[in-house]
């Protein structure tokens, strides 16, 4: 039956949802802080193939985003390159200082 | 063929768009040239103080975003970037504190110290790109750009936080910062994601419009997800705001940071995301007037205009053609005619206007938007202001004492937004009055926290230190700096006649505005919190400046040989003046609110 139903928008929904969810358990709880970048990274990925869906004219002629959603998906893009450049840089200067990358050791500011 | 000269015709369409943006767009743009300048001078030479260059930047972008044009009283709403950004006064307002804040933020870090020379184009080039963002927050018109501003707003912050290199505090506040902000941003782009999916636009206007329609007809899973779009949206700008339970990052950045980071974080950052806020909340819930397109044919007046309108149209397509042509003067006086014509109908249009009727059965439609955005900030305010104050208690690092009190202070400036959403749509006028309280206190909130952050560097620099314990006895050798001190922290709480009374006296006005005429017992619960806050947040200020006045000086820490330099004192008085004397020409305070937010409710 999964294969022979047309592919309607809610399946990307639900891929996207699978993702956000994923990324959000990722960062939850990962304690390397590159694992929590990933979830990060997962999240927006989660938001994007929405935003994809949303703007196909093929899965959902009538109010459809259009090309709105491609181009807000492509500048998440871009976005989240630079957000992880910047992340991944403090990331290095963290560890430079503190010889390691787990985040339950950034504990000497508590409140 | 059709379809290219279709896109000959877009070109030319955008063409014409973006020239008229562009004028409108100068204070962001002189930012842009001047960070790239900034990276380009590090290029060429390591010696050259960047901070006169820094400086005629900010300058440059206050002449440019023109405060002064606010009172000429001829202020329009206009859509920019084919309604990517929407120029109004609120943007112009928000655009100008932000640029006088940084002009006076460039010359404290140039007093204090920080950054040092060899920094100083990495730090202003930061600084300015997060100003950047924070313009666009202030003047997004669209989901995409609401969550590009953020993002360019925090992205720069994370690296100022831990500005200070080689220091452990440094690196671990930036790197909260950095995973806390990425999250939340994360979680909101999700929300706009659902949002914009279920509205099918981005644009704010359309999406109200859009909203409108589907929130009568919408089912239980419909109204569920719109809900959860919603909550994640918030938790965003929560983030933002240090809204409780958003708030974590604030205590420990502004602890790790130096002060001058926290004085740009805490003033801004919110500055900028309460304007989102208001933008955001207005926006979807209500209709701009001008969204709402005429009907067709409702009476015979109308059909009239229409038919005027068309008739009119052949006679502009008539004069085209004669303009190519050599026109007699015949001609001329009949295209005169129609332009008069043109104004008449115009004219007749505003006069039975029959789109109002649209807007209220549509502003009705979008009551429970409304309702749903003022419980939720109501909530979050509440909250925040609460535990903001209480948690400022426990405190023996000023820095930190300080961040609590800026999270209260954010729940403080959030009361307004619930009266305003109460009050739209059945009371513009005091729905403006609401929004306007907003913006008087963001103006004596900037004043107040950079003059707070400019005392504490500075006794950084003397004392070495940030420990409230250290200041004790500090009354007699640094008395200027405590005095100036007690007045701004008196200020903060909300003690007359010093600015910070009016501020909060013109939001808990609101809020006792939106109560009495909606009934809303909510307001009346924001209202009562805000009174038992303030009085709580009495002490901890008083605390401090106790422990200054009365304490008995330690031996080991004497507060340094240096005393208190001419630039040092100057900047300081210049910083605590307006707490003082506001209350003189608080009419122009509020006269400048007040302009601001006027026809930002159509």
């Amino acid at each position: 039956m999964l294969l022979i139903g047309t592919v309607s928008v809610s399946w990307y929904l639900a891929v996207g949802a699978v993702l956000f969810v994923l990324g959000a358990v990722c960062m939850a709880t990962k304690r390397n802080l590159l694992g929590v970048l990933m979830g990060v990274e997962l999240v927006l990925n989660g938001a994007n193939m929405n935003f994809i869906a949303f703007g196909s004219k093929v899965l959902r002629p009538e109010g459809s985003l259009g090309l709105d959603g491609q181009l807000i998906a492509l500048f998440v893009i871009v976005l989240a390159a630079a957000e992880a450049a910047v992340a991944l840089a403090i990331a290095l200067n963290f560890y430079n200082n503190h010889n390691t990358v787990d985040v339950d050791r950034a504990n000497e500011l508590n409140g | 063929m059709e379809s290219t000269t279709d896109f000959y015709q877009l070109i030319d369409a955008l063409k014409a768009d973006s020239a008229n943006s562009l004028g409108l767009f100068m204070p962001e743009i002189t930012l842009c040239v001047f960070i790239t300048l900034f990276l380009a001078v590090r290029l060429i030479t390591n010696r050259i103080d960047l901070f006169w260059v820094a400086l005629t930047g900010a300058v440059v972008g206050l002449i440019s975003s023109n405060p002064l044009q606010l009172f000429g009283g001829s202020l329009q709403s206009e859509e920019l970037f084919t309604g990517l950004l929407v120029h109004d006064g609120l943007t112009v307002a928000i655009r100008s504190i932000l640029m006088l804040f940084l002009v006076l933020f460039l010359i404290f870090t140039k007093i204090s110290g920080v950054p040092d020379k060899e920094d100083g184009a990495d730090v202003y080039s930061l600084v300015f790109g997060s100003t950047l963002g924070m313009c666009l927050m202030a003047s997004a018109n669209h989901l995409l750009i609401v969550f590009m501003a953020i993002e360019m707003a925090g992205v720069p912050s994370y690296v100022l936080a831990g500005l200070i290199k080689g220091r452990k505090r440094g690196s671990e506040s930036a790197l909260k910062y950095a995973i806390y902000g990425a999250g939340a941003a994360g979680v909101m782009l999700y929300g706009i994601s659902l949002l914009v999916g279920l509205a099918g636009t981005a644009h704010l206007p359309t999406m109200a419009l859009s909203l409108a329609e589907i929130i009568p007809a919408a089912g239980l899973g419909e109204q569920a997800v719109l809900c959860l779009a919603a909550v994640m949206v918030a938790v965003g700008i929560a983030f933002k705001l240090s809204a409780v339970p958003f708030h974590f990052w604030a205590p420990d950045v502004f602890h790790g940071a130096c002060a001058e980071v926290n004085a740009f974080l805490s003033v801004a950052s919110k500055a900028a995301a309460l304007a989102l806020l208001l933008r955001l909340a207005v926006g979807l819930g209500s209709v701009p007037l001008n969204q709402i397109e005429p009907p067709q044919t409702i009476s015979v007046q109308q059909e009239t205009i229409q038919s005027g309108l068309s008739a009119t149209q052949m006679v502009t397509f008539e004069r085209d053609d004669v303009d190519v042509k050599s026109s007699t003067p015949v001609e001329k006086v009949a295209v005169e005619e129609s332009t008069h014509a043109d104004q008449e109908i115009a004219e007749t249009m505003v006069e039975v206007d029959p789109r109002i009727e649209i807007k209220q059965v549509h502003d009705e439609a979008l009551t429970p938007v409304r309702n749903f955005i003022s419980l939720l900030v109501a909530f979050f305010a509440v909250v925040t202001a609460t535990f903001g104050n209480l948690a400022a208690y426990g405190q023996k690092n000023i820095k930190r004492l300080l961040a609590y009190s800026t999270i209260a202070h954010a729940g403080y400036m959030m009361m307004a937004i619930s009266p305003l959403m109460v009050m739209l749509g059945t009371n513009n006028q005091a729905a403006e009055e609401a929004a306007s309280a907003l913006i008087q206190y963001i103006v004596v909130y900037t004043f107040l926290n950079l003059g707070a952050f400019a005392i504490i560097a500075f006794l950084r620099n003397y004392v070495g230190s940030e420990e409230i314990e250290d200041y004790s006895g500090m009354v007699k050798s640094r008395p200027v700096l405590v005095i100036s001190l007690a007045l701004i922290f008196f200020s903060l709480v909300g003690l007359p006649p010093l600015s910070g009374f009016l501020g909060k006296f013109a939001i808990f006005a609101s809020l006792a505005d939106g109560y009495s005429s909606a009934g809303s017992s909510a307001l009346l619960i924001l209202l009562l919190a805000g009174g038992i806050n303030t009085a709580i947040s009495l002490f901890y200020y008083l605390g401090v400046i106790k422990t200054m006045v009365m304490g008995e000086p330690n031996d080991e820490h004497h507060f340094g040989d240096r005393p208190v330099g001419k630039l040092e004192m100057a900047y300081i008085v210049l910083v605590t003046i307006p707490t003082v004397f506001l209350i003189v020409c608080w009419q122009w305070v509020a006269g400048f609110a007040d302009e601001a937010v006027k026809n930002f409710i159509s």
